[in-house]
């Protein structure tokens, strides 16, 4: 989503300048359930107050959504052709280098499993929990690369470097609990397995970054002038991933005089384990990068319409990531200033507004954007700041 | 267009830095029940096993303890005792041919016993370590015979080719060899004496070897070690050493009771000393006491404590031994016996002599011991089990970490709850102690007493009187803030055996097959730090 505003501003930089510098920074949340105040708690802190946490149950469906992404990225487009003989193709091409690091974390839950996450399972005795299908997927990446641009449709390629810093998938096709009302006893059965690998486990690999854009080179034809963005295309090499995998029924009812005397909890607590077949691995594995897709609409700043609309859908290669597509309007209220409102629907939410305000400054633009501005379980913010030289 | 950048700048930074703050820790509450005990509580391990038996729709205590228990191999024992025969000539033979026999002696060994005189014994278990010693410069043939230690009519013989050796370095041959199943004769040549061990050692030079000459500074030597002997018979006169002992014993659980008091039935107490060997034996018990946590001894008084009792010698041998007796009963009439238990004493405490042959040798030589030859105290006790409990109070300490980091997730309320169903005639009372060092910091009563069976009503599935109860203990919030510093948890339980009726305390029986069943949960309220 937050690239297609970068589209926008990269659609109005300037022709003639001889190199630019690009930041984009951007921070985003969001759920089709979970309410923003709880979500909020895990960023600025605080007490998720029991009520919170009754309005969100009430809002979820059998399965939810949450999701996080968070990045910084720079790119500069340096002054410098690929090839100084204007007869061949790379007279075209500028060199381009990039850098940034990364993060997103989905996750997929049922209803009940928020409830007993936040409630305990005390209000939920006497019921059979659907805690399964659970899916969880974290990526924190750095990537560097280097790759070139076209002077005139401003398309770049870039192959990048990437060190996984951590990274995390697990499921839980099947997941029941249920406590009996007259002795409390738990019945869980879990079929789950997950590899998790930390920052000292070694994982690097390839991504390849494609800007390409067709259509009109231009508003002043009536073509349209469109976008496809596919970024973090490409996959790592853990050396040393973690595995787990679990699968089994436990039934617990207290122990005996005799099990607590005669064993510690360590013991108690690696027979649970054994109950429900845990089995831990160090394995090595690939990692497929969090890549998305993006096919979108741009509107070219130049353009001296007023009025124009925008649109997209995105993809990303993850279980955990519904397809987004939105679609809004543009008003251009000043020469430096545009401002823009639309909807989008998918990723990690549900249906909800989105607005942004573009700044163009003699050799500068500034770009402001949240996601969540109404209709909103969750909160977003893009800043995008380029700099012509 | 530098300001520009800049103030755009700022603006990112400031956005940045207000989106990444974070005042407080994420925190929110939840509620749990967690089972933790489920356990019923019998004395179902204790039937049949001479502690308790059903009897009609009671239960009988009969309590069969055996105090002492000595057998042959406490009594008759051989030290590790080494023995070893040599042969030095007196003067320098030259021109020795191969196959020369040139010593051939028997050796008597006495062995020390003390007042122990053994004719005859049979080895159960043991070893004999034999070590031959050769400083010849050719080899030499041993032969070593024990001619008192025979196994199915053979008797003990080794025979070893040592090879050549020095003066200085003799050669050195090893062997160790099972004794089980071999008899030992002691009586010496004649068979008239005891505890003599006789060896013979013979020597032949390597009859294919050189000719030598034996010198006066060589010593042809072997040695024989007798190790870890058990026997399985013995016969000879066992001594009359005085065997004197105290025997120190703790009764399970009345160390715990720390308060209160207990009214028994009528009961009989006997003590049997037997006698599985072949010799007279004096016994005498010189003082039983016990002593009950609160530091008070009660001494059994009876005619037959003191004194010296005389047991005639065991008849028969091997599997017709019949041990010969003596039976001390205490009751009501003969003693204190009733006082005696109902001081609950954890620390029981018995000193006795034990002595065999009080009157000297009077079998000429001829005690035997077997076996299955004991010497034993046995105690039983039989009484229908039923008590009268009054504030009878049990309590017993246990260490506890429950320590918690109050940055992170933790417990911020707790309660237990019992759910327990009753077939005992004892109503009880709980109370926790939580304590740091051993003193106590916080006392949580439990808000229900855990009722008699006596309150309730017969089960018609099993025909037990049953009454259930609940009960909570709520642990207060200051408790629960002080658990990373508490170390111990002493439980109190306060038996009564209370009449509905008149509630006073009255003796109750206990019905057969009672129990205690126990539902043990821990509701928690925990605050929850990711």
């Amino acid at each position: 989503m937050r690239l297609l505003f970068l589209f926008l501003l990269l659609g109005a930089q300037l022709a003639q300048a001889q190199q630019a510098l690009l930041l984009d920074t951007y921070g985003t949340y969001n759920s089709t359930g979970v309410r923003r105040q709880v979500a909020d708690a895990f960023f600025y802190g605080g007490l998720i107050d029991s009520n919170e946490i009754s309005r969100s149950l009430s809002g979820l469906q059998k399965r939810n959504t949450f999701g996080l992404q968070m990045g910084l990225n720079a790119q500069w487009q340096t002054p410098w052709s690929v090839s100084k003989d204007a007869q061949k193709w790379g007279f075209s091409y500028k060199w381009v280098f990039n850098a940034g690091i990364q993060q997103y974390a989905g996750l997929q839950f049922s209803k009940d499993l928020f409830g007993m996450v936040f409630q305990g399972g005390l209000p939920y005795i006497g019921d059979t929990l659907d805690i399964g299908n659970l899916r969880a997927e974290a990526t924190t990446f750095s990537k560097i690369g280097i790759g070139f641009g076209n002077k005139a449709s401003q398309s770049t390629f870039v192959l990048n470097f990437v060190a996984v810093q951590r990274n995390l998938a697990a499921s839980l096709s099947k997941g029941s609990w249920y406590q009996t009302p007259s002795s409390a006893q738990i019945e869980l059965g879990l079929t789950g397995q997950a590899k998790f690998n930390r920052a000292s486990g070694q994982a690097y690999g390839l991504s390849l970054d494609i800007d390409y854009r067709f259509g009109s080179a231009d508003s002043t034809s009536n073509e349209q002038q469109f976008q496809l963005l596919i970024q973090n295309l490409g996959v790592a090499r853990a050396v040393q991933s973690t595995s787990y995998s679990m699968s089994g029924t436990l039934q617990y009812s207290g122990y005996s005089f005799a099990t607590w005397q005669q064993s510690s909890v360590e013991q108690l607590a690696q027979a649970f384990l054994d109950s429900l077949g845990y089995e831990q691995a160090l394995v090595s594995n690939w990692i497929l990068l969090p890549a998305q897709i993006q096919l979108s609409k741009i509107i070219d700043p130049e353009s001296q319409q007023r009025l124009a609309a925008y649109y997209g859908a995105q993809f990303m290669l993850r279980q955990t990531y519904t397809p987004l597509v939105y679609a809004g309007a543009q008003l251009k209220v000043k020469q430096f200033w545009r401002t823009g409102i639309g909807m989008a629907y998918g990723g990690f939410g549900g249906l909800r507004m989105q607005a942004y305000s573009a700044f163009q400054f003699k050799r500068s633009q500034l770009l402001l954007r949240s996601d969540n501005c109404t209709l909103r379980n969750g909160a977003s913010l893009y800043l995008q700041f380029r700099c012509d030289i | 267009m530098k300001m520009t950048s800049m103030r755009s700048f700022g603006i990112l930074l400031i956005a940045l830095t207000l989106f990444s703050c974070k005042k407080e820790a994420t925190r929110w509450r939840t509620d749990w029940l967690l089972p933790v005990l489920h356990d019923t509580l019998t004395l179902n391990q204790y039937y049949n096993d001479s502690t308790l038996s059903i009897n009609g729709s009671q239960i009988d205590v009969n309590l069969s303890r055996t105090i002492l228990d000595l057998g042959l191999s406490d009594l008759i024992q051989i030290p590790d005792t080494t023995i070893a025969q040599q042969y030095q000539a007196n003067f320098t033979v030259n021109n020795v041919s191969p196959g020369f026999m040139f010593v051939n002696s028997i050796k008597t060994h006495e062995l020390d016993l003390g007042d122990i005189q053994l004719k005859k014994v049979r080895v159960s278990s043991g070893q004999i370590q034999l070590k031959v010693y050769n400083p010849l410069n050719t080899a030499v043939l041993y032969q070593i015979e024990l001619p008192g230690v025979m196994q199915n009519g053979q008797v003990f013989v080794q025979n070893y080719t040592v090879a050549p050796g020095t003066v200085q370095n003799p050669t050195i041959a090893t062997e160790t060899i099972n004794l089980s199943g071999y008899e030992i004769d002691l009586g010496g040549l004649q068979g008239l004496e005891f505890n003599q061990l006789q060896s013979k050692l013979t020597l032949k030079t390597d009859p294919n070897g050189q000719t030598v000459s034996i010198y006066n500074n060589q010593i042809f030597k072997f040695e024989a070690a007798f190790q870890n002997l058990r026997f399985d018979y013995a016969k000879g006169f066992f001594g009359a050493t005085v065997i004197a002992g105290q025997e120190q014993f703790n009764l399970p659980y009345l160390d715990l009771i720390t308060n209160g008091s207990i009214s028994l039935p009528d009961l009989d107490l006997g003590l049997q000393i037997e006698n599985g060997f072949k010799m007279a034996l004096r016994a005498q018990v010189e003082e039983l006491s016990a002593t009950n946590t609160q530091g008070q001894s009660v001494s059994l008084n009876a005619p037959s404590i003191g004194p010296s009792m005389y047991l005639a010698p065991a008849t028969g041998s091997w599997n017709t031994l019949q041990p010969s007796t003596l039976n001390l009963q205490f009751n009501q009439n003969n003693s204190n016996i009733k006082a005696y238990l109902e001081n609950l004493g954890a620390n029981q405490q018995v000193t006795y002599q034990l002595q065999p042959n009080p009157w000297g040798n009077t079998s000429a030589g001829h005690d035997e011991a077997f076996a299955n030859s004991r010497l034993r105290i046995k105690m039983n006790a039989q009484m229908p089990m039923a008590l009268q409990a009054d504030g009878l109070t049990l309590q017993d300490t246990f260490d506890i970490d429950l320590s918690q980091d109050l940055q992170k997730s933790h417990v911020t309320a707790a309660t237990l709850i019992l759910d327990a169903t009753n077939a005992f005639p004892f109503s009880c009372d709980i109370v926790l102690y939580f304590m740091k060092d051993g003193q106590v910091w916080h006392t949580v009563i439990a808000d229900a007493q855990l009722v008699s069976a006596l309150q309730g009503q017969v089960d018609p599935s099993d025909g037990l009187l049953k009454k259930k109860s609940k009960l909570k203990i709520v642990l207060p919030p200051a408790l629960v803030a002080n658990l990373q510093d508490l170390n111990q948890v002493a439980v109190s339980a306060n038996f009564a055996t209370t009449d509905p009726g008149t509630g006073l305390a009255v003796q109750q029986a206990v019905q057969a097959h009672a129990f205690l069943g126990l539902q043990l949960q821990l509701q928690l309220q925990t605050q929850i730090r990711p």
